[in-house]
């Protein structure tokens, strides 16, 4: 019950925060309809509204690329090599510039940037189901019926993005089975979802010329004028806002930003093959275009059969476009505002099942990251010889949530207010972790 | 789809007889409740200035409501032509007489359920799912039977659709129960599952007793055909290996767990009934539980189940509910005009839970009969006009359809193709991928997103039909129609079912004017009208 009678406090705070958030809206609405009428006026050629170039705005702020390892990787075969160990495999391990610290052999690339890097080898997860287990990383929480909670971007997004910039806040590129949305939140914090990186999104390209376009949006808002019906006042506000906005996006120079050909050979060449390659590409481009959140997904990781060839495999797919992304970050001064995180699941069983695979294990596993003042060249806690038992700092998923928020600068304890008025926290139960900053 | 059209008064007046006879029990005239719930809500609120809606609105919003669609060209002006003053009457038993009141309704129940499914495995089952309820609806089958379908389910969640509600939960009792709840009683007992409810009177120990009705059903999974079997135990299982925490097996009994130390098992609980304080004993089959429950539940002497259902149909038809959000009532909420509430819920659990009884009193009230009017501030007064929805996404899908009369390829098991989860190859799930929203959240907090509008605006789909190919709906109209005010009547009445007024009609034939070229004008034409506000609400 005391954690209902803090709460209050809480809603009290959050009213505050909806009075805000509602005369911000008025003048949105307001700037809206001022363009709404410049185009009534001139119906043949409808203006856009102008507004600040939400890249310099942002030029300041701070940003987040999740790289996603749907299906849960394989610590053995990446992060935490126990080769020597029969539950080690057939893996062969890299040295990195971190002393007594070896990666995986398909992780040479990466080997190679570890001072930057901040590597976990002791997460413990709560569920061993891919559907669950992804939620529950997503979201900090187990999955229910009444409650849909938000996904890391979506509470990113709410929190750092830019609610006028002319791209989405946050952007999800790639196959992502089993993964949270906003929930809660509402659909502006959606991620705005990209099949591939190798194409541009759907339904951005307009159908005719700019000028029939906008000739087109003027004819929408002079009939919307004209209609006498004073019931639905407030939706058409809100539908010219919306179009205005879906316009703003499509026509605007930031959608460059989805288009790799706009990219020089050399520079594609460097982050390798491959729709993932593509992806982290594409994530530099967006986050450099002002975007908050960046998901870029791998999903093949659940390797219950041939485990080593198919890691390999996977590893060449991942290990050159994750190290030149935190290369090429950093080269453009950009990694001290961005945050990189390389994150699956779950981990896989420490012992090679009968078809030389590994199964689920959520009880230890590894994940890495950089950026953002993320304390580069170290290694958190540590798994037994045989990778079965962590031996050292066990870190829970909402531990790492817990500091990935706080990295960011969002409040991890920040409450949204469910659709009955429960008051939910972003994470529940999190601790920082321990000398990553 | 069908191609409806509304008859003439002759045909008409034969319909009077054929609903009313339709009805099982005795239940009084629908019509005659309904001016009994507009004299308490008059009572309880105040008189409305709003006036009752025309014709044109009328008939399209009748038709969104119960078939959700737009009705014809032919309707509506039938209609309006019509003098009979029980008009309004005739079309809605005429209505809800169509086979796609049944589908419409089956979607937005599919919708209640599914969009808090904690299983993405379920919507393997989401078609049968979508037939069981769209057939139960067309043979109006009564809410309490349909209530007892879903709770006492088992079998292929493929194959039997009434599994739909526990698969959408994997049978987890905790989940299964919290939406049972909600969904027949409108009481959010979940809130107590950790701790006793902060604002209800449920405890802890109340949910768990709850749950306890559940622990022997699971979700087992099946190879070849991919698919999962709702199933329960009724003896210790051989095998109990729990797969990842995957509810393919379940228990005998229900252990309500220990916060303190989540490891520990917890005290074994016996199953009652939190509404009249019944208990079956531990030990009892699991058919015997489900079936207890749904008896207790369905109980005529438990209001919230006829009062959740009541509260439902009237916020999705009237705009605003008696309680709101729809499915969150019970003992201790504040009620917007409660003895109208209760006389409504009392009616028609007097009606045997005759749902089409229930939309056709709700729909014959003025309350529903007014012009529509944005959502009222919660200072203002309740009830005084109808409120404006945003269409969901098959209504949306559909009238799409209508508009350019394209017919859909319904969708079999067999379009699940090769990888059975996949629904995105049903063009109407793919479309609900950016257009769906869920309808048990408050309709206020129901916003549109970017990619809709990019959709309504750029997609190749609705571009295609904009080419002006001879035999497409602009095509047509183009050959047919010369006069170019007279198709801009007819697009009106096509697109929104109603006809332009004048500064409509000038701005639409300046345009066409200035742009010159005929059919690229009457194409931006309709591609504005099915971008407006408008044709994306029903009103």
């Amino acid at each position: 019950m005391s954690g209902f009678l803090g709460a209050h406090d809480t809603i009290r705070d959050w009213n505050a925060l909806m009075k805000i958030k509602n005369s911000r809206q008025e003048i949105n609405r307001r700037t809206a309809l001022t363009a709404g009428s410049v185009g009534a006026l001139s119906m043949l050629n409808w203006k856009l509204p102008i507004i600040a170039n939400a890249a310099q705005i942002k030029a300041n702020a701070k940003s987040c690329i999740l790289l996603w390892m749907g299906g849960g990787p394989s610590q053995f075969e990446t992060w935490d090599p126990k080769s020597g160990h029969s539950n080690g495999g057939e893996t062969q391990s890299v040295q990195t510039s971190i002393p007594g610290v070896n990666l995986a052999m398909g992780l040479k690339e990466t080997a190679s940037i570890a001072d930057e890097l901040c590597i976990i080898r002791s997460m413990n997860g709560p569920e061993g189901s891919h559907p669950r287990a992804s939620y529950v990383t997503q979201t900090g929480y187990l999955p229910t019926a009444s409650v849909k909670y938000p996904a890391i971007g979506s509470h990113v997004a709410q929190h750092l993005g830019d609610a006028d910039a002319n791209l989405p806040s946050f952007v999800r590129i790639g196959n992502t089975r089993n993964s949270a949305k906003a929930g809660l939140l509402g659909v502006d914090f959606d991620p705005f979802l990209l099949s591939s990186a190798e194409r541009l999104p759907d339904n951005t390209q307009i159908q005719t010329t700019e000028s029939r376009y906008k000739r087109r949006l003027g004819l929408l808002n002079q009939l919307e004028d004209d209609a006498s019906d004073d019931g639905s006042k407030k939706a058409v506000i809100a539908n010219r806002k919306l179009y205005g906005k879906a316009s703003r996006m499509i026509l605007s120079p930031e959608m460059d930003a989805f288009d790799l050909s706009k990219e020089s050979p050399s520079s594609r060449e460097a982050y390798g093959d491959g729709s993932f390659a593509a992806g982290c590409l594409m994530a530099r481009r967006l986050v450099e275009t002002g975007v908050t959140f960046v998901e870029v997904a791998s999903s093949n990781w659940d390797t219950h059969f041939d485990n080593f060839s198919r890691t390999t495999d996977l590893c060449a797919e991942v290990d050159l476009p994750f190290a030149q992304l935190v290369r090429d970050l950093k080269q453009r001064g950009m990694l001290d505002s961005t945050l990189v995180v390389w994150l699956g699941e779950f981990g896989r069983t420490p012992r090679i099942n009968g078809r030389g695979g590994r199964d689920h294990y959520p009880r230890a596993y590894s994940m890495a990251m950089a950026g953002c003042g993320i304390k580069g060249g170290q290694v958190i806690g540590q798994t037994d010889d045989g990778g079965v038992e962590i031996t050292d700092r066990p870190v829970k998923v909402n531990d790492l949530l817990h500091t990935l928020y706080t990295v960011l600068g969002v409040e991890p304890e920040f409450e949204n207010l469910s659709s009955i008025g429960r008051p939910i926290k972003i994470v529940e139960n999190g601790s920082l972790i321990d000398g990553v900053m | 789809m069908h191609l409806r059209s509304f008859a003439v008064t002759a045909a008409l007046t034969a319909f009077i007889s054929v609903f009313s006879a339709q009805s099982p029990c005795a239940a009084q005239s629908f019509v005659d409740v309904a001016v009994e719930v507009d004299r308490l809500i008059n009572e309880e609120t105040q008189p409305s200035e709003i006036n009752r809606c025309d014709d044109e609105t009328f008939v399209r919003r009748v038709y969104l409501d119960v078939v959700g669609q737009l009705p014809s060209l032919d309707d509506i002006l039938v209609f309006g032509l019509e003098d009979h003053p029980d008009k309004r009457r005739f079309l809605l038993e005429f209505v809800l007489d169509d086979q796609d009141y049944g589908t419409n309704w089956a979607n937005y129940w599919r919708d209640v359920i599914t969009y808090r499914r904690t299983n993405d495995q379920s919507q393997l089952g989401v078609l049968a799912f979508q037939q069981y309820l769209a057939e139960s609806l067309n043979e109006n089958k009564p809410w309490d039977e349909i209530a007892r379908d879903l709770i006492t389910a088992s079998g292929d969640i493929r194959e039997n659709g009434e599994t739909g509600l526990i698969a959408a939960q994997q049978g987890r009792p905790e989940e299964t129960v919290s939406e049972i709840s909600r969904i027949f009683m409108g009481i959010q007992i979940q809130c107590a599952q950790c701790h006793d409810h902060p604002t209800d009177q449920w405890t802890r120990q109340q949910f768990h007793e709850l749950a306890a009705f559940f622990p022997r059903v699971a979700m087992r999974p099946q190879m070849d055909p991919r698919t999962f079997l709702v199933y329960a135990i009724d003896r210790t299982p051989r095998n109990r290996r729990q797969n990842n925490n995957n509810r393919f097996i379940g228990t005998l009994e229900h252990n309500m767990p220990n916060l303190e130390n989540p490891a520990e098992e917890g005290p074994v609980i016996t199953p009652k009934f939190f509404m009249n304080d019944k208990e079956v004993v531990i030990g009892t089959s699991d058919a015997s539980r489900r079936s207890t429950l749904a008896d207790w539940v369905t109980d005529s002497n438990n209001q919230w189940f006829a009062k959740a259902v009541t509260n439902r149909m009237w916020s999705e038809l009237v705009g605003e509910g008696f309680c709101e959000p729809v499915d969150d009532l019970g003992p201790d909420r504040d009620v917007t005009a409660p003895e109208a509430f209760d006389y409504l819920a009392g009616q028609f659990a007097a009606s045997g839970y005759d749902l089409k009884w229930l939309i056709a009193t709700i729909m014959s009230t003025e309350s529903y009969q007014r012009e529509s009017r944005d959502r009222r501030n919660y200072d203002e007064v309740p009830f005084q006009a109808n409120v404006p929805q945003p269409l969901r996404s098959d209504q949306l899908f559909d009238s799409l359809l209508n508009v350019f009369e394209l017919e859909e390829k319904p969708p079999t098991s067999n379009a699940q193709g090769p990888n059975p989860f996949n629904l995105r190859n049903v063009p109407r799930f793919g479309f609900a991928n950016v257009f769906g929203y869920d309808p048990n959240n408050l309709r206020e907090e129901v916003s549109t997103s970017i990619p809709q509008a990019l959709a309504m605006m750029n997609s190749t789909f609705i571009n295609q039909q904009l080419n002006a190919a001879p035999n497409s709906v602009l095509g047509k109209l183009l050959r047919e129609v010369p006069d170019n005010q007279q198709a801009v009547k007819e697009l009106y009445l096509r697109v929104l079912s109603r006809r332009p007024n004048r500064s409509e009609l000038n701005t639409s034939l300046t345009y066409i004017r200035q742009v010159g070229d005929r059919s690229e004008a009457f194409a931006d034409l309709i591609w504005a009208l099915i971008n407006t506000t408008e044709f994306k609400t029903r009103k």
